[in-house]
């Protein structure tokens, strides 16, 4: 059975988004809550993650390619969005961002020169303020949203509850809200 | 009914595909980056009604996976490299006594233990020549989570056609990447049932038909059958006989020969007019498959082939997909393991150079397109 393509079609537009930081820190969920939040408006992508053989620390990035080309390349080979939450996860990405990529860290991460695009937010003072240091990568979901437009914040608040426990549904919006405050004022 | 889509984890498709397939017994002993498919068959056997057991370690769980195929049931494991090479005698066995079963191997970093994190493609030579002697081998290697669905499906009903053992390789990064998944209504998935012996007397274990199968003794329907590693005659005793064992042997190996076209399964892409013809499986294939597109963008003459069934090798497809190339790459997560075949296969011209990456980082579209530029600047 073989199955053939006459030509490489051009590939579909892409987006390549990268959460990068630590492992604990959510990143996976987040970039899941992303896919699905994508999915919640109709469009497509990948979600792949990269870890290190600790349930605590290590590098950790997960990515989201949004494309509406399924055999695709599914991975990030360059950065248009990065979301930092701390320092290894910045610098061990720093090599992949576009010129003109949206980089969104915590205001703890040292970076780079700094261009338009460049936003350092209070990430993790947030959602230790909206209660608990574990919630900031919603708020840096929340944060994104409202930078890129990227999707709608219901779609994101849609999302967050479809994928986390009940339990911690409201804590969970409640950070993605406070991150949506946040930068608001920046998207402007 | 049509296809529904839903947003699935490689492992999640892989269990979900089993268990549409008919399995219904999985015995395993978790390894990254595998363990998913584990979790998952332990929540849907019950349901379904089969039956899940973690095992003390791989050997005892290939082991019980040929039990339950023995007794009927369609079966599978799930490991990583580490456990695939403890499964190896095993496998050979299950070859041996012609078991259908289905292994399920996801590749990460190795030798021993490695990098149990990140993906690699450092055991395409294992499925083929892991286990000791001549033995027909079956390996498929799908480079998506839909591929993943339908490929296990495709391990399923193989290993059932043919009355033999069936490896599906694939790696971390499609382990564990999310994507949409379209799943076929349960009237859609095609698994050949099992060739049963028909209860009539004189009943041969292993005397084959035409088609290279023997038909298999269902437990309680009343035939004698002796099951062994040995090599064994028709009637499945242990033989010494010179004459006896090359006939068995070689209808053991030909059965994959009579039943290739459907077992052969590829995938090209531009090769009508190659120059550079690049040959990658799984992920690989999908980083291949930018960097051809965006080549044929800039006027390089390149094309892709993907072998999907990597055992046994599709050697006529890849020499009609290179008619027209003066130079084949063969990018894969490993020190050059297909390649080798692919030379094999090529033979002297147009020459067939390897391109391997064993730091636990995946293929990027990048390095294998300057790899293409390069050949067709020389070619």
């Amino acid at each position: 059975m073989t199955r053939s393509t006459p030509q490489g079609r051009p590939a579909a537009d892409r987006l390549e988004i990268r959460l990068a930081g630590s492992g604990g820190q959510g990143l996976i969920l987040g970039a899941r809550i992303l896919f699905e939040a994508l999915a919640v408006e109709g469009r497509r992508a990948s979600q792949s993650q990269s870890y290190e053989p600790t349930s605590r620390g290590g590098f950790c990035h997960s990515d989201v390619v949004v494309t509406e080309d399924l055999s695709d390349f599914p991975l990030v080979t360059g950065l248009d969005v990065l979301i930092a939450l701390d320092q290894v996860g910045y610098d061990r990405s720093a090599g992949l961002i576009k010129p003109d990529a949206l980089v969104l860290v915590d205001e703890s991460i040292a970076t780079g020169p700094a261009g338009g695009r460049l936003h350092r937010l209070p990430i993790a003072a947030r959602a230790v303020a909206t209660g608990s240091p574990r919630i900031a990568n919603m708020v840096a979901l929340g944060a994104f949203v409202a930078l890129s437009g990227l999707c709608g914040p219901e779609a994101l608040a849609e999302a967050i509850r479809r994928e986390t426990p009940e339990k911690f549904a409201d804590l969970n919006l409640a950070a993605a809200r406070a991150g949506l405050s946040l930068a608001e004022p920046l998207a402007a | 009914m049509t296809a529904r889509l839903t947003a699935l984890h490689g492992n999640h498709a892989c269990a979900l595909a089993a268990v549409a397939a008919g399995c219904r017994f999985f015995a395993g002993y978790p390894i990254t980056p595998s363990s998913e498919i584990a979790e998952h068959m332990s929540h849907a056997l019950p349901r379904a009604g089969g039956v899940f057991v973690q095992m003390e370690d791989e050997i005892a769980s290939i082991a019980a996976v040929i039990g339950a195929s023995l007794g009927g049931m369609r079966a599978m494991t799930a490991t990583s490299g580490p456990g695939f090479s403890l499964m190896q005698e095993n496998i050979g066995y299950a070859a041996m006594t012609e078991v259908p079963c289905v292994v399920i191997d996801v590749m990460r970093g190795g030798p021993s233990t490695g990098m149990p994190t990140r993906p690699a493609q450092g055991d395409v030579m294992q499925a083929r020549f892991g286990s000791h002697g001549d033995r027909p081998v079956v390996a498929l290697a799908p480079a998506s989570v839909q591929e993943i669905y339908t490929e296990t499906i495709r391990a399923f009903d193989l290993a059932e056609r043919l009355r033999t053992p069936v490896t599906v390789l694939y790696d971390q990064v499609i382990a564990q990447l999310l994507e949409s998944v379209a799943i076929p209504p349960p009237e859609a998935v095609k698994v050949a049932a099992r060739k049963w012996a028909n209860g009539a007397g004189g009943f041969q274990p292993y005397a084959a038909d035409d088609d290279g199968v023997p038909a298999m003794a269902r437990p309680g329907d009343g035939h004698r059958v002796h099951t062994t590693g040995l090599t064994h005659a028709e009637s499945g005793f242990p033989t010494q006989s010179p004459a006896v064992a090359d006939r068995m042997m070689r209808r053991l190996l030909g059965k994959i020969d009579l039943h290739l076209a459907g077992i052969e399964k590829t995938e090209t892409l531009a090769t009508e007019d190659a120059e550079v013809l690049v040959v990658a499986y799984g992920i690989t294939a999908r980083a291949a498959r930018r960097a051809v597109t965006e080549l044929r963008r800039d006027g390089v003459k390149a094309g892709l082939f993907r072998p999907v069934t990597v055992w046994p090798f599709p050697e006529r497809a890849l020499l009609r997909a290179a008619e027209t190339a003066r130079a084949v790459l063969v990018p894969e997560m490993n020190a050059g393991q297909l390649v080798l075949e692919v030379q094999r296969v090529i033979g002297r011209a147009p020459p067939v150079r390897p391109l391997g990456r064993i730091d636990g980082e995946p293929m990027t579209p990048g390095e294998i397109a300057a790899a293409v530029r390069e050949l067709a600047r020389h070619a």
